[in-house]
């Protein structure tokens, strides 16, 4: 009898604990909501469970795309858009975008090494130079589609160089 | 101090209902299966990719992964060479594949969940809303009983049972504890929508209703053709950027009643669909929609299995029980029988009578209810088809012209030689 309800009390608190972590770890930010976080911050952490759970919120947000410009050895310059040859039904879609992002949110921690790859995927240009772009999404909305607008028109973005750099001899 | 007991009791009687309801772990076992498949589906497009996304020479070099935080840990931080995380990930996508089929679950379900934590802190740049909803969705799976029913688990638990007897059948699995686990997970999920949606509110492209249309102006879920669609329909950007939060919303408070858990379960699977097929995510979405099938009802199951076992109809197996290789086969091939479609006979002494003697000495065979007999190959062909858990099976059974071809003469040789088998495979079992 004992055992058994020492077994309903440990599961009780369990189940208690792990719903307190679901209802507090994407809880706004609060004297309370911070102190009960702070205890569970290492649990969460681990196995992780901290999670905001705010898919698109509070707006969607424009997004960017990385542009590469290879700059051959003649001055020439040819421009790639990289995500677009990225298949919608492969996982690779979000993979390589997220490491776009990384590349553009912290340039002086992925640019050179994304532009020694850039270097080395472009060879066959024989480049001597690589520009990292960020195109940033300007908002497009439905007046622009029914004005005949196109959305991958350069007027709807705002072009941001992150990084020029020699290619490797 | 007698009041204050029976309002204890009464806490307790409320808080066991909640909590701790003897129940099956069925609508797990369907996570389960879905869970396991997304992730073998999705880690094994990765093989490819493995040294980019995982390796000290691909996107992320280890001294920039590691984290200040000294809860965020990965296996893969102590992996130093290719070959060490090609064995690991093939490790993690053998387990996925043992975690869909239900074999050795209790600990398989571990290494899942500690791989896939060690993938998502080893790289987070590719951590995303999915891989936030398999991490809880696994923790749970982890603490749950998970393989007692729809696995090779349950399958070697009844084996082990019609070995002694087979006649014998076993109880489903019950337990208060995935009970627990069932509510556990059914709060995760209207959690997260509860959430998902009050942060909607708070914007401006949710409260006027064009969050759709931006979505799809977006460059991850860019769509020329739907975006000119929705310009002349703009009503149905509306509709959707409203009905996306009046769904979630509406979920998590009416999901819990009988009689609308239905519907809202119809509604949230019904988004799941168009952010798989408009946006692109099917990982995503698949992983949310095996989350809500913790909310499909263990009796649902159940009539579901009566009402297919009964458009079945009842089958018997009639078989040789002198012969120990035939025994031991139907053991094994009952015990893929979940449902209890087929009764068995001993024709040694429980002759048949639709079939002979004679005609049980050269084969085993199958009586179906409008009374026809079907020999050998064709009985367990016939079988395979109608029988869930055999439907693995079916490819082997119904490959055009070849299954027959090959099939039928393989039964025949194994009936007309299974004396001499039944001493080889059975008495050597029994001699060792």
């Amino acid at each position: 009898m004992i055992r058994q309800r020492l077994t309903y009390l440990i599961m009780s608190l369990f189940v208690t604990w792990q719903t307190l972590v679901m209802i507090v770890a994407p809880a706004p930010d609060s004297y309370l909501s911070d102190a009960i976080r702070k205890v569970l911050q290492p649990y969460m952490s681990l196995l992780r469970l901290d999670s905001q759970w705010d898919f698109f919120a509070p707006n969607v947000g424009e997004g960017s795309r990385l542009r590469v410009i290879v700059e051959d050895k003649d001055g020439g310059q040819h421009t790639f858009n990289p995500a677009q040859q990225l298949s919608w039904f492969h996982p690779s879609y979000f993979w390589v975008r997220g490491w776009y992002y990384a590349i553009m949110d912290n340039p002086e921690l992925y640019a050179d090494a994304a532009i020694a790859r850039f270097c080395k995927q472009h060879a066959a240009l024989h480049p001597a130079a690589i520009t990292l772009i960020e195109m940033q999404e300007e908002r497009f909305t439905r007046e622009d589609e029914l004005a005949g607008e196109d959305r991958t028109d350069p007027k709807f973005f705002t072009a941001k160089t992150i990084k020029h750099a020699q290619c490797p001899e | 101090m007698s009041f204050v007991r029976e309002r204890l009791a009464a806490f307790w009687d409320v808080w066991s209902r909640i909590w701790f309801q003897n129940s099956p772990t069925t609508p797990l076992e369907i996570t389960r299966i879905g869970v396991g498949s997304a992730l073998l589906i999705h880690y094994a497009l990765a093989t490819p990719y493995l040294s980019d996304l995982w390796s000290d020479n691909g996107w992320m070099p280890r001294d920039l992964a590691v984290s200040d935080d000294p809860w965020s840990l990965s296996l893969l931080f102590g992996v130093t060479s290719e070959w060490q995380l090609a064995a690991f990930h093939f490790i993690f996508l053998a387990c996925c594949a043992a975690f869909i089929v239900g074999w050795r679950t209790s600990w398989v379900k571990w290494v899942l969940l500690i791989g896939q934590i060690s993938y998502d802190h080893r790289n987070p740049m590719l951590f995303y809303g999915v891989d936030k909803i398999l991490a809880a969705l696994l923790f749970i799976m982890c603490l749950a009983p998970v393989g007692r029913a729809l696995s090779l688990d349950r399958v070697r638990a009844v084996r082990a049972a019609k070995r002694h007897n087979l006649g014998a059948t076993l109880p489903q699995f019950t337990s208060e504890w995935a009970g627990a686990c069932t509510r556990l997970m059914q709060i995760q999920m209207a959690t997260l929508f509860f959430y998902s949606a009050i942060s909607k509110l708070g914007g401006d492209d949710w409260w006027y209703g064009d969050a759709v249309w931006y979505v799809f102006t977006t460059d991850e879920h860019y769509n020329a053709t739907l975006l000119r669609f929705f310009a002349s329909q703009y009503w149905l950007v509306n509709l959707a950027t409203y009905g996306t939060i009046l769904i979630e919303l509406g979920y998590v408070f009416l999901i819990w009643q009988r009689a609308t858990r239905p519907y809202l379960l119809a509604l949230a699977l019904f988004l799941h669909s168009q952010f798989a097929l408009l946006m692109g995510l099917y990982y995503f979405s698949f992983t949310m929609m095996m989350g809500h099938m913790s909310f499909v009802r263990p009796e649902w199951l159940h009539n579901l299995g009566l009402a297919w076992k009964k458009k079945i109809g009842p089958m018997e197996m009639i078989y040789d029980g002198r012969c120990g290789f035939c025994v031991r086969s139907m053991v094994w091939f009952l015990a893929f029988d979940g449902l209890q479609q087929i009764n068995i006979r001993n024709f040694r002494i429980d002759p048949s009578p639709v079939v002979s003697d004679e005609k049980m000495e050269k084969a085993l065979y199958l009586v179906l209810p409008d009374g026809r007999a079907l020999p050998g190959f064709e009985a367990y062909r016939h079988v395979v088809l109608r029988v869930p858990g055999m439907w693995w099976m079916v490819p082997f059974f119904y490959i055009p012209v070849l299954s027959r071809a090959v099939g039928t003469p393989v039964y025949n040789y194994i009936a007309s030689h299974r004396s001499q088998m039944s001493s080889i495979f059975v008495g050597a079992e029994g001699g060792a």
